[in-house]
């Protein structure tokens, strides 16, 4: 028998469903709040009220084997920060620290693309890094290459 | 327009050959709540949105999605790297080989082909909002399903990262549907 009684229950917000977050609309996100690029990347999620986890007790760290691979997690982190707080400043247009802290990110976001680009090569067709002889955009490895 | 930037969203290196598992991500690759239905929901979804904010966070999400189409595709293309025929086989994939040999396609993994029917668009920015946080919280289960179907931690890595990105938009969605009822926005 299900004895839940949706009608009289008005505390569904503490449902255990696994995708419990924050219920209403609201502005007061602080950018002081969010995970660093690294913590947010590795979880996926730069806001730490929105995060939850699923089987995992901690989220995967991403240990690199080489210097490429170090400088990619970089690229990878901060350009990811960077998109995280994008999806946010679409909706919260007028929010001047989150603005802030989205260039601060975007600007180390590029810096460090052109640097892995000048010594791996394109990952974006405009790159500089694409000014070789030979053509090096059809270079090893594709993304799904491991 | 678009441009391709040659590099996942999250990495993915997966060493231990598992084609069982390669089968059930088909699931988001061509499934009812994949990915690909995702992507082109939202950015199908754009042309209707009430103001900037919508179409703004519908394009970036839809584009988004389809970095993580690219991130499953990767997942089953590791997973299924030098795979035999036995191997195909066994996994109960050998109507995929025999169709496709040994590369995948958009089907889930039941083999049902993937169809626009899975998506929808009502031109009611509401809801189509709110089929879009629907879309959102069944990708998120779909992706719980396939944690429990494994235990390789390089396969768990970007499936726990996937799941969250769908709690995340699912959050941007909700927020954007309460803007506009809040400020009447039609």
């Amino acid at each position: 028998m299900y004895e839940y009684d949706y009608r009289n229950n008005l505390d569904y917000y503490n449902y255990t469903n696994n995708n419990y977050n924050k219920p209403m609309y609201t502005k007061d996100e602080n950018p002081k709040s969010l995970y660093d690029p690294y913590n947010g990347f590795i979880r996926g999620n730069m806001f730490p009220n929105l995060y939850n986890s699923y089987k995992l007790s901690k989220p995967r760290d991403i240990t690199p084997n080489n210097e490429k691979e170090a400088l990619l997690l970089f690229v990878d982190s901060i350009g990811f920060a960077a998109h995280d707080i994008s999806l946010y400043l679409d909706i919260y247009s007028d929010d001047k620290d989150m603005i802030d802290l989205f260039n601060q990110y975007r600007t180390e976001a590029n810096k460090l693309m052109d640097e892995y680009q000048s010594k791996y090569g394109p990952l974006v067709i405009n790159s500089d890094a694409t000014n070789k002889i030979p053509w090096s955009w059809d270079d090893r490895p594709w993304p799904w290459e491991n | 327009m678009f441009k391709y930037e040659k590099k996942l969203q999250y990495p993915v290196n997966i060493t231990k050959k598992d084609l069982k598992m390669a089968k059930y991500l088909s699931a988001q690759y061509g499934g009812p709540d994949s990915e690909l239905s995702a992507s082109l929901q939202y950015m199908n979804q754009r042309y209707s949105m009430p103001d900037e904010k919508g179409k703004a966070l519908l394009t970036d999400i839809a584009t988004e999605e389809l970095g993580h189409l690219e991130m499953i595709a990767t997942m089953i293309y590791q997973l299924t790297k030098d795979a035999t025929i036995e191997d195909f086989k066994n996994a109960g994939m050998g109507g995929n080989f025999t169709i496709h040999d040994g590369t995948f396609f958009l089907n889930d993994p039941n083999g049902v082909p993937f169809t626009t029917a899975y998506i929808s668009t009502t031109g009611d920015h509401i809801t189509d909002l709110e089929s879009d946080m629907a879309a959102e919280q069944r990708a998120r289960a779909t992706y719980e399903h396939l944690m429990d179907l494994t235990n390789d931690p390089d396969v768990l890595g970007p499936l726990d990262f996937l799941r969250q990105r769908e709690i995340v938009h699912y959050q941007r969605f909700k927020e954007l549907r309460n803007y506009y009822l809040e400020n009447q926005i039609k």
